[in-house]
């Protein structure tokens, strides 16, 4: 049992069979996962629907999931990106968002999440590209955030 | 020739004498000349591309201040050599052995028509070699008859280099696919050597053949797309091989070109019915077999949608599973979600049958339709 269970988790991935694999992942830690593998429906999903966090596969093929990104950052709602290309791989603005590397893995995966939802400010959008917004949860300054180490279990 | 040498190198002033002589419109022609031939200098020794006036002797009489450049050599030394344009810049081969006029495409291409093409490399006045790809068209006379040629060069070079560049990107981008797929078999062998029971291990090897031979499709055009006949029979192509009878597998319908995630994913997916068709259903006994047949239909977005069947017939008699695996799961659940598609397996008594609707993602890149329409100009 984990703090992730029971939690509602939006997938954004485009490929299939990986996203078959982080479902699982996600299933295995006691998420419920609504997947979307489009743009379109990744928006849809981001405006409407319920959700306590999101993993969004920064590229979509075709194209990127800024915009899932966008309405996330506006509904509060916490979210991390996945991307074979870590941090340095997005664009400036968005690189507060925690960064899953992939491929996916469950440890990380759950030490990112469970940091994420126990952090009190969701990720902001940078105005500033140059300069970080910081999180209490990164940063590990606030007496509130919890501190985790990544060689323990949570 | 006449027409030739109005575009003159240098100005010419007028003649006093005839300055003296001349009424005041043949004043004002004269004036309009000067300006005319001050404006065609300024646009020729501005343009970037290189041009050359050739005579019908392949002489060069006039060249602007790009194909000085270009060359190494000015107007006044080409002239000063009254030799073809040819042996001052294109006299040697790049392996070293003299190119003789006779041999040269640019000379034998003495253009009939506007804008003749090609691709050359020339010789640089300090020695080096330089690719160049050139146009060339006729200059004729009052008559028709062609009096010489107008040839623009433009050095290639960077062009060369970048195609070479994405030529040694894709070889590399092909090795290292199909290595690391490699890998990662023998990775999975090593990990689960006498932990995983046989079956398992050869269910999961043959999915990585499945996966690597659908990459293998989208090598034989450059990752742009592939072909979903080649798609198809690469998918059965085991089964076939094993097969004596190859009328047990009927495959119709028109050829498509699919974008790489379809290709993959599609390939998955084939090689996912293939592989129960052979355990449980048609292909597990002689007298079974499979169709698989398509139809392309078109959509309001300009899109294709392809709808394939895949029929068994003359297998066991079919149960529905209890238990969707992973097949079914990649088949009915991912696949329409990834396009936007449907997917339906039918357990049906007879012999399973899959339909599936998948919009075709448009192909290639951004900005491709224009540059293939400038090229086609």
């Amino acid at each position: 049992m984990t703090m992730l269970n029971g939690r509602r988790v939006l997938l954004v991935e485009d490929e299939s069979l990986v996203a078959m694999l982080a479902e699982d992942m996600l299933t295995d830690l006691g998420c419920e996962v609504v997947i979307a593998m489009r743009l379109d429906k990744a928006l849809d999903l981001a405006r409407t629907g319920t959700f306590d966090a999101a993993v969004l596969d920064v590229n979509l093929g075709d194209a990127r999931s800024y915009p899932v990104a966008d309405v996330l950052f506006e509904r509060a709602l916490p979210f991390l990106f996945a991307t074979g290309y870590g941090v340095q791989g997005l664009e400036p603005v968005y690189q507060d968002v925690p960064v899953l590397q992939k491929p996916y893995q469950q440890r990380p995966m759950q030490h990112l999440l469970c940091r994420l939802l126990a952090c009190e400010t969701p990720p902001r959008k940078r105005t500033d590209p140059l300069r970080s917004l910081g999180c209490a949860c990164v940063a590990q300054t606030s007496p509130s955030a919890p501190t985790f180490r990544a060689d323990t279990p949570i | 020739m006449e027409r030739i040498t109005a575009v003159p190198h240098s100005r010419q002033p007028l003649r006093s004498s005839a300055e003296a002589a001349a009424s005041l419109a043949t004043l004002r022609r004269g004036n309009q000349l000067f300006e005319t031939e001050r404006r065609l200098n300024a646009v020729l020794n501005n343009a970037s591309v290189s041009i050359f006036l050739m005579d019908d002797r392949q002489h060069c009489i006039y060249m602007n201040r790009a194909a000085e450049q270009l060359t190494g050599f000015t107007l006044t030394e080409v002239l000063e050599r009254d030799c073809p344009l040819h042996d001052i810049v294109h006299h040697t081969y790049p392996d070293g052995r003299p190119f003789p006029l006779s041999e040269c495409a640019i000379d034998r291409a003495f253009p009939q028509n506007n804008h003749e093409r090609g691709e050359e490399v020339f010789v640089h006045a300090d020695g080096h070699f330089y690719p160049v790809g050139f146009t060339a068209s006729p200059i004729r006379d009052d008559e028709a008859n062609i009096i010489g040629t107008i040839i623009e060069v433009r050095d290639i070079s960077e062009e060369k280099a970048a195609a070479e560049r994405q030529r040694l990107l894709l070889n590399e981008l092909n090795h290292r696919v199909k290595n690391t797929l490699a890998t990662v078999q023998s990775i999975a062998a090593q990990t689960f050597r006498g932990q995983t029971d046989a079956a398992a291990r050869s269910v999961f090897d043959a999915r990585m053949v499945a996966l690597s031979t659908a990459h293998n499709v989208l090598v034989a055009d450059n990752w742009e797309s592939a072909s979903l006949r080649s798609v198809t029979e690469r998918v059965l192509a085991p089964h076939l091989l094993a097969e004596i009878d190859p009328h047990r597998f009927r495959i119709a319908g028109p050829d498509a070109r699919l974008h790489p995630k379809v290709a993959v994913t599609l390939s998955m997916a084939l090689h996912e019915l293939m592989t129960n068709a052979a355990k449980y259903g048609a292909l597990s006994v002689p007298e079974g077999h499979v169709s698989i047949t398509w139809t392309l239909a078109p959509l309001d977005d300009g899109r294709q949608r392809l709808d394939l069947t895949w029929e068994e017939n003359g297998g066991p008699e079919v149960t529905p599973p209890s238990r969707k695996g992973f097949g079914s799961r990649l088949i009915e659940r991912q696949l329409p979600m990834e396009f936007d598609g449907t997917a339906e397996i039918d357990y049906r008594r007879a012999g399973l049958v899959c339909r599936l609707e998948i919009p075709l993602i448009a192909l290639g890149w951004m900005g491709q339709e224009l540059i293939a329409g400038q090229a086609s100009l």
